[in-house]
C-alpha cells in the first residue's frame, strides 16, 4: 500500500511541478543559462575539466533550485490551494506523502544535470571526462540520497511557517555557496567551513567531483562516502521526529492552514 | 503637483507595507539585506576561484550594480503580476490612473533598499575580500550606479508592459536577471562573448555603467562621461520602447478582455 502511495505521489508530483512555468524554467532554462555563465567565467582559469566545475556545478545548482522552488514550496502549494489539511488528515502517512513529493521533484530535477551537460557540449564543444567512471556512479546515487534527505528536513521545517516562499528564496544561495557547488570549500573561512561539513550536500559534491577528477585513494572515497550516508540518515531520523512533533502540534492547535 | 508627489509617496508607502506586512523586522533585512549581500559574496569567491585572483574590486562594484539594478527590474517588473495576484489589475487598467505612475511608485522601496544592499555590499566587499577603493573617485562610481538603476528601471517598465500580454512573469523577470548577469560585464569581460553576444551586451541596461566604473578602477577616465551618456541613451530608448508597448497591451487587454485570464 504504502509502496502504490509512493509511487502515484512521485508521478503526480512530476506532472504538477512540470506544468508550473517556474519548475521549467529551473529544469531547463535556468541550468543553460549557468552553464554559459560559468564557462564563460572558468574560461581564463586555466581549468582543463570543464565538466567538473561547469556542468557539474551548474547541473548541482539546478537541482538545488529545483528542491528549494519546488519541495520546500510544495506545502505552501498545497497550504495556498487549500488541500494540505486533506493530505495532512488523510489515512495515508502526511511524511510518506510528502516523501513522494521530494523523490519525485529530485528525480525530475536530476533532468538539470542532462541540460547543463548537453549545453556544455553543444555549445562550447566540452568534453566528458571522468576518471572514475564507477566512482561517479555511485556518488551520483549518494547526491541522489543527500538532496532527499536534507529536502525531508526543510520540507518539515516549512510545514509549520506561512512564510515559505521567504525561505525557499533565502535558502537557494547560501546552500550553493556552503556546500561548494561551483568553487573549493578551501575558499570559505574555517568557522564557516564547519557549517559545510554538517550538510550532506558538500560530502555529495565532494565524492562527485573526485570521481571526475580522479586520482583520489579509494580508502578516502569510501571514508567520504560513509560520512554522506551518515549524515544523511541521521537527516531522515530527524526529519522523522520532526514530523512527529509537528504532527502532534498540528492535531493540538488545528492550525495547518493558515500555520 | 505636491498633491500628486503625495500620492505617488502614498502608493509607494502602500505597496511597501503590503510587500512586507506578513514579515518580522529581522527576516525583512534578511530577505532585503543579507540574501543580496551572500549573493554578492558567493559570485565575488567564485570570480576570485575561476579567474585566479584575488584583486575582486571589479567584482564587487559590478555584483552591488547587479543588486540595485535587480531591484530596479523585479521591483517594476512584477508590479502588475503582483496586482493580478491581488485582484486589483482590472481597476488599475480601467481607471484613469497613470500606470507609469503605479509601477514606478511600486518600484520606489524596493530600489530604496537595494542601494542600502549595494552599499553595505561595497562596504563588506572592501573588508571581507580586501578591495581597496581609495584611489577610486566614489562620487563618480554613484553616479555611473545611479545611471544603471535608470536605465534598469526603464527595462523593469518594458517587463512590466509584458504583463498585460503573458502570465509567465516569474519566467520572465528571472530570465532577464540572468541575462544580466551575462550580458553585462558584471560577471566576466564582455569581450569574451561572440559578436552577436557583444551586440546584445550593447543593448543591455548597465553594461556601460559597469564598463565606465571599470575605466576608473584602471585609472582611464577619458570615455566614462561618453558611456554614462550612452546609458541614460539607453535608458531613454527602454522607456519609449515600454511607453509604446504598454499602450499596445493595454488596448490588447481592454479589447480582449483579458487581464487576468490567458
Amino acid at each position: 500500500m504504502n509502496l502504490r502511495l509512493l509511487c502515484s505521489t512521485v508521478r503526480l508530483q512530476m506532472k504538477q511541478s512540470f506544468s508550473r512555468p517556474m519548475f521549467r524554467f529551473t529544469l531547463i532554462a535556468g541550468p543553460v543559462l549557468n552553464t554559459i555563465l560559468l564557462y564563460e567565467m572558468f574560461l581564463s582559469s586555466g581549468e582543463e575539466n570543464f565538466f567538473s566545475y561547469v556542468v557539474l556545478g551548474a547541473g548541482l545548482m539546478g537541482i538545488w533550485g529545483c528542491i528549494c522552488f519546488s519541495s520546500a514550496g510544495d506545502i505552501n502549494r498545497e497550504r495556498y490551494m487549500g488541500t494540505l489539511a486533506l493530505i495532512f488528515a488523510a489515512p495515508a502517512p502526511f511524511r510518506k506523502t510528502i516523501l513522494g513529493k521530494i523523490i519525485g521533484n529530485t528525480l525530475l530535477s536530476l533532468l538539470t544535470f542532462l541540460v547543463s551537460l548537453l549545453t556544455a557540449v553543444i555549445l562550447f564543444g566540452v568534453k566528458v571526462r571522468i576518471a572514475e567512471p564507477s566512482h561517479f556512479l555511485v556518488a551520483f546515487a549518494v547526491t541522489i540520497v543527500s538532496f532527499i534527505s536534507i529536502s525531508s528536513v526543510i520540507a518539515c521545517v516549512l510545514t509549520l511557517s506561512r512564510k515559505t516562499e521567504l525561505y525557499m528564496n533565502l535558502l537557494e544561495l547560501p546552500i550553493a555557496l556552503l556546500c561548494g557547488f561551483v568553487f573549493p570549500l578551501e575558499l570559505l573561512p574555517p568557522f564557516i567551513r564547519v557549517i559545510s561539513y554538517a550538510l550532506s550536500p558538500t560530502w555529495a559534491v565532494r565524492l562527485l567531483r573526485r570521481s571526475v577528477e580522479g586520482g583520489t585513494e579509494p580508502s578516502l572515497f569510501f571514508r567520504e562516502l560513509l560520512i554522506t550516508l551518515v549524515l544523511s540518515a541521521v537527516y531522515a531520523l530527524l526529519s522523522l521526529l520532526l514530523y512527529r512533533l509537528i504532527e502532534k502540534h498540528v492535531r493540538i492547535r488545528a492550525t495547518l492552514d493558515v500555520a | 503637483m505636491i498633491a500628486s508627489v503625495r500620492r505617488f509617496y502614498e502608493e509607494a508607502k502602500l505597496s511597501h507595507k503590503g510587500r512586507s506586512a506578513a514579515f518580522a523586522a529581522e527576516e525583512f533585512v534578511l530577505y532585503e539585506i543579507g540574501y543580496p549581500l551572500v549573493t554578492m559574496i558567493f559570485y565575488c569567491l567564485l570570480a576570485s576561484f575561476s579567474f585566479r585572483t584575488n584583486d575582486l574590486s571589479r567584482w564587487v562594484i559590478g555584483n552591488s550594480f547587479l543588486l540595485c539594478t535587480n531591484a530596479c527590474v523585479f521591483g517594476t517588473g512584477r508590479v502588475f503580476a503582483s496586482e493580478r495576484y491581488n485582484g486589483r489589475l482590472r481597476s488599475i487598467i480601467a481607471s484613469p490612473c497613470s500606470k507609469y505612475g503605479v509601477i514606478l511608485s511600486n518600484g520606489v522601496f524596493p530600489v530604496f533598499f537595494a542601494s542600502c544592499a549595494a552599499l553595505l555590499g561595497m562596504i563588506t566587499g572592501a573588508l571581507v575580500f580586501q578591495t581597496d577603493f581609495s584611489g577610486i573617485n566614489m562620487g563618480l562610481v554613484a553616479l555611473a550606479g545611479l545611471c544603471a538603476m535608470c536605465s534598469a528601471t526603464a527595462f523593469g517598465l518594458l517587463l512590466a508592459s509584458l504583463c498585460l500580454m503573458t502570465d509567465s512573469m516569474h519566467l520572465i523577470l528571472n530570465i532577464a536577471a540572468y541575462l544580466l548577469m551575462l550580458f553585462t560585464g558584471a560577471e566576466f569581460p564582455v569581450s569574451q562573448l561572440p559578436l552577436p553576444g557583444r551586440v546584445i551586451a550593447m543593448m543591455m541596461p548597465l553594461t556601460k555603467s559597469i564598463r565606465a566604473t571599470h575605466l576608473l578602477l584602471d585609472g582611464e577616465d577619458g570615455s566614462f562621461f561618453p558611456l554614462i551618456g550612452a546609458e541614460l541613451l539607453t535608458a531613454f530608448a527602454f522607456s519609449l520602447a515600454s511607453l509604446v508597448v504598454l499602450r499596445v497591451a493595454e488596448r490588447a487587454a481592454r479589447k480582449n478582455g483579458r487581464f487576468d485570464l490567458f
